[in-house]
């Protein structure tokens, strides 16, 4: 009893200053439809979770990381080795970093094939597709510091490919190298992305997505409307689905802790600018099936040179998923179209294929 | 809704869930505090500059003598003329990298494998050895000895 | 006496008719050459020339004077034969010289300015880029024939004459030794040409002629990693060197040593060549009893521990060659473990038999390095093993540089031939390998830890997990009544 009128005192206390009696009562009421997609509801908190244990073994690991090109190998490799626990922050923040990217396209796809993009929820889908290209930004950006072999020639391939933009694409290619070349000046430069602008960016855009969220609640699949009154089932979001959520996510922490016990993220070689590439560069995971894409397109075709219009390919391709809430409407009649979920699969099946075709290629 | 209180099972059930929820969550925070704990204590071990190394005090060291360090992954050593002046040097013989060592009665320094010799310069006056050895900097404050590469 | 009869004075006419072709003919080969003649009829100074020149090969092949000196050999008339208009240039002057032997001699002549000779020619006062120096002039004869100056047994004193001028050397190159023949004269070779020897080493056959190039020039036939095939071109001739009763196979040992792999394949000018043990103007090799000392000059600690050692005195009495009775002198490999100790390889039973306190020794040495070795593979093990489980073992590493040393200390101190100062030195490798070891198992068992630490969390979220799944259970089941 006594626990209660703690919490209750406290309520209270807050409420005489902020009346939030309305904002509690409105978020007591939202609620969950429970259907067989019920299960793609959880990715996007999956997404945040990863975000902020992102945020948190970051903050951790700026405690002792150095960004310039002469130490920032070294300081990693201090963490790794002499801090307590230091391998353990480092590995979690690697691997919650593709996790947090495979969960956000997952959360991604999965509106998109429940059509939750549509009214009145345009705002969330585009302010949720920035978030997942701020996302890739981190893991880019985030994946040179550690200033070894791999990440700097990784960086090296990635920066080359906006080079083919025409006209600005050598432009924004300065920009992002801090140079011609990539040096320790990228270094700084990443390393200033990566902690302050795009975390600044990423909060603002994320509160956004989630006052939408919240405002106008959950999105029902499509056929709800259709359905009788007794076979909408629901939960209230408040306590259910937020305790399958911790439980989901729990289980994801305990995920992540095996994963970096037994699957530790490597050290590597430290960089040299001045040594060739080693054979078979690689991006990280999520940008394969782009560079893969690339590798396979021929150095010219038309008019154009190969990897402009690979690039290109790639922009209207993104642009046009980007921009899905607009054109896709219902017709007229009401009729569902199916090609836009053929389209997602063709997507998805892309982008698995061209994923393993990179992994395997040399 | 009248409250009527419960089976004693059930409500013991219950508190016993509540109680081991508890126990578990208080746990799972001990596992999660104490590494975090553990982690924001700098550790003992020199921080990472490979560039300001720390050696010691320069009064506990006697005029012509030397100390072995450690930079970065080589081995480095630090000398004290009979004038009392402090020289730092790169330790690996640059013939084929031997340690090299302070030879206090002929004030040089010496490598025993193959009898090179350097001056406490570092350069390198007899024997094999090809080049001098490389220069470090050394700093003193407050009576530390700090060696820069 | 009156020749009456004309018959005898047509005899007599014939006569001198006949001898006078003799005369005259050898008037005419005189007087082919009429600087020649004139020359040879002069007196004094003017003189010298035709008289030097009679035992020249230049005269003998019928070379005129006006072929280097320039005018008209033909004409007796000495405004037309040394006029300027015939091309006469009087007594060359510095580089001119050299120019005209070139003429003829033109390799040669190229070969000797590229030369260090050539360089350092300066066009005033001795011009050392000059025929002449050597090869004389006015009588010059084959180099083959006893009397050249350039000849195998007069070289030597020719090239002195320069080189062993301390005030003349001074001019070119103040820093040269010029000790060149004095050492020469305690040679084996030197030795063997002044007492007339003519096929043992003289300065050109090391130095060359025409191309002497300076010792750290590259090309030089001296430079370091060059002297093992010029001493190799007579020292590996086994037809050459038979008289000798020397072996010949020097060489081919060298190029398999550590020595040899040295200087020759990794190029490490340090290393020594067939000069540096044996000399080079001195050359002869070293004594027995001083063999350590001349390894030493090198390798210290073992030459010194050596010679305070009681093999030295051992050694010296029989006459063992110090060192390389042990080590070979030129296939110097090298020196593993099985050398010390009982085996098959070992050089001290050699020597040594069964049940002698050098025996004894010997086995105890070999299994004390024997041990430390293997904990050196035991310390590396683990490190290895730690480092392959993703442990930081760069400290570990660090001091396992120190391992390394600790090896060469103890085997170089072997040949102190004494167990008590080798048991010291052992102890002290033992002391880092363990260190090393401690810290490769502490990198394995904090491996250990952290998996323990996982499993403890894991059960604390397992148990969190299971309670909240049971209360959402209880929360809906309350929900749907």
């Amino acid at each position: 009893m006594k626990k209660k009128s703690i919490l209750k005192k406290g309520y209270g206390w807050i409420n005489e200053r902020f009346k939030i009696d309305d904002l509690i009562n409105f978020m007591k009421k939202k609620e969950v439809p429970l259907y067989h997609g019920t299960i793609w509801y959880y990715f996007g908190g999956i997404s945040l979770l990863l975000f902020i244990i992102q945020v948190v073994t970051g903050m951790l690991l700026l405690l002792y990381y150095k960004g310039s090109a002469e130490l920032a190998f070294e300081s990693v490799q201090f963490i790794s080795a002499k801090v307590k626990f230091g391998w353990l922050i480092r590995s979690i923040h690697s691997w919650s970093a593709n996790l947090m990217v495979l969960a956000a396209f997952i959360h991604m796809f999965s509106v998109f094939f429940t059509k939750a993009y549509k009214k009145p929820r345009e705002l969330t889908w585009y302010s949720g597709f920035i978030l997942l290209a701020l996302a890739m930004a981190f893991g880019f950006t985030g994946y040179l510091l550690p200033w070894n072999e791999l990440s700097l020639f990784a960086t090296k391939v990635g920066t080359d490919i906006p080079k083919a933009i025409p006209l600005i694409g050598g432009f924004i290619m300065n920009i992002l190298r801090g140079g011609e070349e990539v040096t320790g000046s990228t270094l700084s430069r990443f390393f200033g992305f990566h902690v302050a602008l795009l975390p600044g960016i990423f909060t603002l855009v994320l509160t956004m997505h989630l006052i939408f969220i919240q405002r106008q609640g959950m999105s029902a699949p499509e056929n709800w409307d259709e359905l009788p009154e007794k076979n909408k089932k629901k939960i209230p979001f408040f306590p259910n689905f937020l305790l399958r959520d911790l439980l989901i996510w729990l289980i994801i922490i305990n995920v992540l802790s095996v994963l970096a016990v037994f699957f530790p993220w490597e050290l590597g070689v430290k960089a040299d600018e001045l040594a060739p590439a080693p054979a078979g560069i690689k991006p990280e995971w999520y940008f394969l099936f782009m560079f893969q894409t690339l590798k396979i397109i021929p150095s010219q075709i038309l008019v154009m040179d190969g990897e402009v219009f690979g690039v290109l390919l790639f922009s209207i391709a993104g642009l046009l998923w980007f921009l899905v809430p607009l054109w896709d409407r219902k017709t007229k009649t009401g009729e569902k179209r199916y090609w836009l979920t053929y389209a997602g699969i063709f997507a998805i099946i892309y982008i698995i294929i061209f994923t393993i075709i990179g992994f395997i290629a040399k | 809704m009248i409250e009527v209180p419960e089976y004693t099972g059930k409500k013991s059930r219950r508190d016993f869930l509540n109680y081991v929820l508890s126990i578990g969550f208080f746990g799972w925070i001990g596992a999660i505090l104490y590494p975090l704990y553990s982690y924001l204590v700098p550790p003992k071990s020199p921080d990472v500059d490979t560039s300001n190394i720390s050696i010691g005090k320069e009064s506990e060291m006697e005029n012509n003598s030397s100390k072995m360090f450690k930079i970065g992954n080589k081995p480095g050593i630090l000398i004290k003329t009979n004038e009392g002046e402090l020289k730092a040097l790169s330790a690996t013989c640059t013939h084929l990298d031997c340690t090299v060592q302070f030879k206090k009665d002929e004030n040089l320094i010496w490598c025993a494998c193959h009898n090179g010799k350097y001056d406490l310069n570092g350069i390198n006056i007899s024997g094999p050895p090809p080049k001098p050895l490389t220069k470090f900097n050394v700093v003193v404050q407050k009576d530390e000895i700090y060696v820069q590469k | 006496m009156i020749i009456r009869k004309k018959n005898n004075r047509i005899f007599i006419l014939l006569i001198l008719l006949v001898i006078n072709p003799a005369i005259i003919f050898s008037q005419e080969i005189e007087s082919k050459d009429a600087c020649f003649n004139c020359h040879g009829i002069l007196e004094g100074r003017l003189k010298t020339p035709s008289d030097m020149y009679k035992s020249d090969i230049h005269f003998r092949k019928g070379i005129a004077c006006s072929a280097c000196h320039g005018g008209d050999s033909k004409e007796e008339d000495q405004d037309k034969s040394m006029s300027k208009t015939a091309g006469f240039i009087g007594i060359p002057r510095g580089l001119q010289v050299s120019k005209i032997c070139a003429k003829c001699h033109s390799k040669e002549f190229e070969t000797l300015s590229k030369s260090v000779h050539g360089q350092s020619s300066t066009g005033s006062g001795l011009i050392i880029n000059n025929c002449i120096t050597c090869h004389g002039v006015h009588n010059i004869i084959p180099v083959k024939s006893p009397g050249s100056k350039v000849n195998g047994a007069n070289i030597v004193s020719t090239c002195a004459g320069c080189h062993s001028n301390a005030s003349l050397m001074k001019n070119y190159n103040p820093g040269l030794k010029v000790d060149q023949l004095d050492k020469y004269k305690t040679s084996v070779h030197g030795q063997k040409v002044f007492s007339g020897d003519s096929k043992a080493a003289n300065c050109a056959s090391c130095h060359g002629n025409h191309d002497v190039k300076k010792v750290n020039d590259l090309n030089s036939k001296v430079y370091i990693s060059n002297i093992p095939t010029t001493c190799n071109k007579c020292h590996g001739d086994a037809n050459y060197m038979k008289e000798y009763k020397i072996p010949t196979d020097q060489y081919e040992k060298f190029k398999k040593s550590v020595h040899g792999v040295a200087l020759l394949e990794k190029g490490d000018v340090n290393a020594p060549s067939c000069n540096k043990c044996h000399g080079d103007h001195g050359a002869s090799p070293p004594e027995v009893e001083s063999i350590s000392k001349v390894c030493g000059t090198c390798h210290v600690l073992n030459s010194q521990l050596f010679q305070e050692s009681p093999h030295k005195p051992a050694f010296d009495k029989e006459k063992i060659h110090e060192c390389s009775a042990c080590h070979n002198n030129h296939d110097i490999s090298t020196p593993t473990d099985e050398m010390l100790g009982s085996g098959e390889k070992s050089v001290c039973i050699k020597c040594h038999k069964q049940n002698d306190k050098g025996f004894e020794t010997a086995v105890k040495m070999k299994f004390m390095i024997d041990s430390l070795q293997k904990d050196v593979e035991l310390a590396n093990y683990f490190i290895n093993a730690a480092e392959q489980k993703g442990m930081d073992v760069s400290d570990a590493k660090f001091e396992s540089n120190d391992i390394k040393k600790v090896l060469i200390t103890s085997r170089t101190s072997s040949h102190y031939a004494d167990l008590e100062k080798y048991i010291n030195t052992i102890n002290e490798g033992f002391k880092i390998t363990s260190k090393a070891k401690l810290e490769g198992e502490e990198a394995v068992k904090e491996y250990y830890f952290r998996r323990l630490g996982l499993g403890i969390s894991t059960i604390f979220i397992t148990i969190i997990c299971v309670t909240l799944y049971l209360k959402l259970r209880k929360i809906e089941k309350k929900q749907k009544t």
